[in-house]
């Protein structure tokens, strides 16, 4: 450590110009996984604000809430207990007068079930009548406020936001929360038409009958549509990032080891020990990682403070913790390059050079 | 009892056409308190001979002994640990870590070998008799080529070595440094009882030697 720190102090600029490269790909890492992290998390907000467990859709509907409808015929043996509830999902553009339009996500809802009772209300109360809604939180940054009046799509009637909703998200649009025949209004709905899946709380949860199906809420997240698509991209994408990190550290050390090999001799003649050499490597490399890894998290948490609400980014422990170990694992591994030349520096190249 | 003896030492480079034999059968002995030079033109053998008098390579037959054991069989550890504790190098110029201040490289030894180095009082000392107690928050680029030896030669002796071995000690020094180095050398042979067996072409040397061998073609034969 005594010869890292030494080396690194006295040759600022070089090793300053590698914490700037570490910095870089770190910061990038930290970014791409809070987008990641928060795109994931606006997608399935509300499903996991639920506690969902299972998932009943229309077996046709190829696993997607807004395309499933359930009707009277196939709910009739369901048991619709306290940890179940109905949802009829459409897609909708929300508009007050003199606001700007919103895409969002009708969530029909009944009063007397769970999703309507564990609303978590930031603002406001719950609905109570036809013509009342709640809102994600979100709608506040566009400026609407409690009483505005909403239309849905091209509909003429009016629904009055009552009630701001935290984490209230699907598919990466706020929802808004309403009766469930509201719901059926909205989609032109017959009368047999129930709603677009039961949500369950119950692990054990199962109604497999008519067109009904049961999903597990992992398979129903991840088909939500573009969900995997967009984890994987974002996946390979970091991924490839650690690849480069390691690469570029296995890199550096490997020239600036190989430009020292004449003081690596000179100290072998004198009888330090290669440990003490590989020692210096290792914990130069540590030193340089957690350098720009450090900077690289007081820059991405000033980052997303400083970004709009708008944007989809949330930096989680879990992000820092796993972005940080990673990165000093591919600053050891890329350390080991280099050591094999040091394990293998002659002292007797010390003499007469 | 000579503190280093070396016994009919063979050096053989490759093999076939290629086989080189650098030293052919090299006997040679230097005692505490001596200054020991030795000299001969470019690829007389003079660095392999010093290459294995201080165990950084073996010889391919024959014994090297430090303080009367068989280095010749040390592994790689033990040689290490040998020319920690025992041998003082003294390569040519650049030899100082050149990230480390001059106080800094003695920092180094401290690390590594935890015990008998030279008390504080004592590096002061030996700071002042070499001249270089206000360079120690020097950087050896900082130096003069002259410096840098002295404070190289104030590191070999850090750890209190009974041998001295110096690989062309006035390679790039002008003629006052090279009498002041020369000086230094008997001085510690005799004041501090060290051997210190000098490998130079310089014969503005020889007047501080007590021996004197000459190498020529593998071979060494004594001189003085």
């Amino acid at each position: 450590m005594f010869l890292a720190f030494k080396e690194i102090k006295h040759e600022k600029l070089r090793y300053g110009l590698i914490i700037l490269m570490i910095f870089l790909i770190s910061y990038l890492i930290f970014m791409l996984s809070s987008l990641a992290i928060g795109l994931s998390d606006e997608n399935t907000q509300a499903i996991k604000s639920w506690n969902t467990e299972k998932v009943v859709l229309n077996k046709n509907a190829n696993i997607s809430m807004s395309q499933s409808i359930l009707t009277t015929e196939d709910l009739k043996d369901a048991k619709i207990g306290k940890k179940e509830a109905l949802v009829g999902e459409a897609p909708i553009v929300a508009k007050a007068k003199g606001k700007a339009s919103l895409s969002a996500q009708f969530l029909g809802i009944k009063n007397s079930q769970f999703i309507y009772k564990d609303q978590q209300l930031v603002a406001g109360r719950k609905a109570t009548k036809n013509n009342e809604v709640t809102v994600d939180q979100s709608f506040k940054q566009k400026d609407y406020k409690l009483g505005d009046k909403i239309s849905l799509n091209d509909s003429k009637k009016k629904y009055k936001i009552v009630g701001f909703v935290k984490n209230a998200k699907i598919n990466i649009a706020p929802i808004v929360y309403g009766p469930l025949s509201t719901w059926r209004t909205l989609h032109d709905a017959m009368p047999n038409i129930e709603a677009s899946a039961i949500i369950s709380q119950d692990s054990n949860y199962k109604y497999d009958k008519n067109s009904a199906k049961t999903y597990t809420v992992a398979t129903f997240i991840n088909k939500l549509p573009g969900y995997t698509a967009q984890n994987v991209t974002f996946e390979m994408m970091i991924g490839f990032l650690f690849v480069i990190s390691l690469i570029i550290i296995a890199v550096f050390l490997y020239i600036l080891t190989m430009q020292k090999m004449h003081n690596f001799a000179v100290m072998r003649a004198q009888g330090v020990p290669s440990k003490t050499l590989v020692n210096s490597t290792i914990s130069q490399s540590i030193i340089l990682v957690a350098a720009g890894v450090i900077v690289a998290l007081i820059a991405i948490w000033i980052t997303v403070i400083a970004l709009p609400a708008s944007v989809p980014i949330l930096l989680t422990p879990a992000i820092m913790i796993v972005g940080t170990v990673g990165m000093l694992l591919m600053g050891i591994i890329g350390s080991l390059i280099p050591i094999r030349q040091i394990l293998k520096v002659d002292p007797a190249k010390a003499i007469g050079e | 009892m000579a503190v280093i003896e070396l016994k009919d030492i063979k050096k053989v480079y490759g093999k076939g056409l290629a086989k080189v034999e650098a030293l052919k059968g090299i006997n040679f002995e230097a005692n505490k308190g001596e200054v020991v030079l030795i000299m001969g033109p470019s690829g007389a053998g003079k660095s392999t001979f010093l290459t294995i008098a201080g165990t950084l390579q073996k010889p391919t037959s024959g014994e090297v002994l430090i303080n009367g054991k068989d280095a010749s069989e040390f592994s790689s550890k033990q040689s290490g640990k040998l020319r920690l504790n025992e041998i003082g190098f003294i390569l040519q110029a650049y030899n100082l870590v050149p990230f480390l201040t001059v106080r800094e490289q003695f920092v180094l030894v401290d690390k590594i070998k935890k015990h008998n180095n030279l008390s504080k009082e004592d590096l002061n000392k030996l700071f002042d008799e070499l001249g270089i107690s206000e360079l120690t928050k020097k950087y050896p680029n900082q130096l003069s080529g002259g410096q840098q030896q002295r404070v190289a030669i104030a590191r070999a002796l850090y750890a209190n070595p009974e041998i001295l071995l110096a690989d062309e000690p006035t390679a790039s020094l002008d003629t006052a440094n090279v009498e002041e180095v020369g000086k230094l050398f008997k001085r510690l042979a005799k004041e501090r009882d060290k051997a210190s067996i000098l490998v130079t072409h310089d014969p503005r040397l020889e007047k501080y030697a007590d021996h004197i061998y000459e190498m020529m073609d593998g071979r060494m034969t004594q001189k003085k």
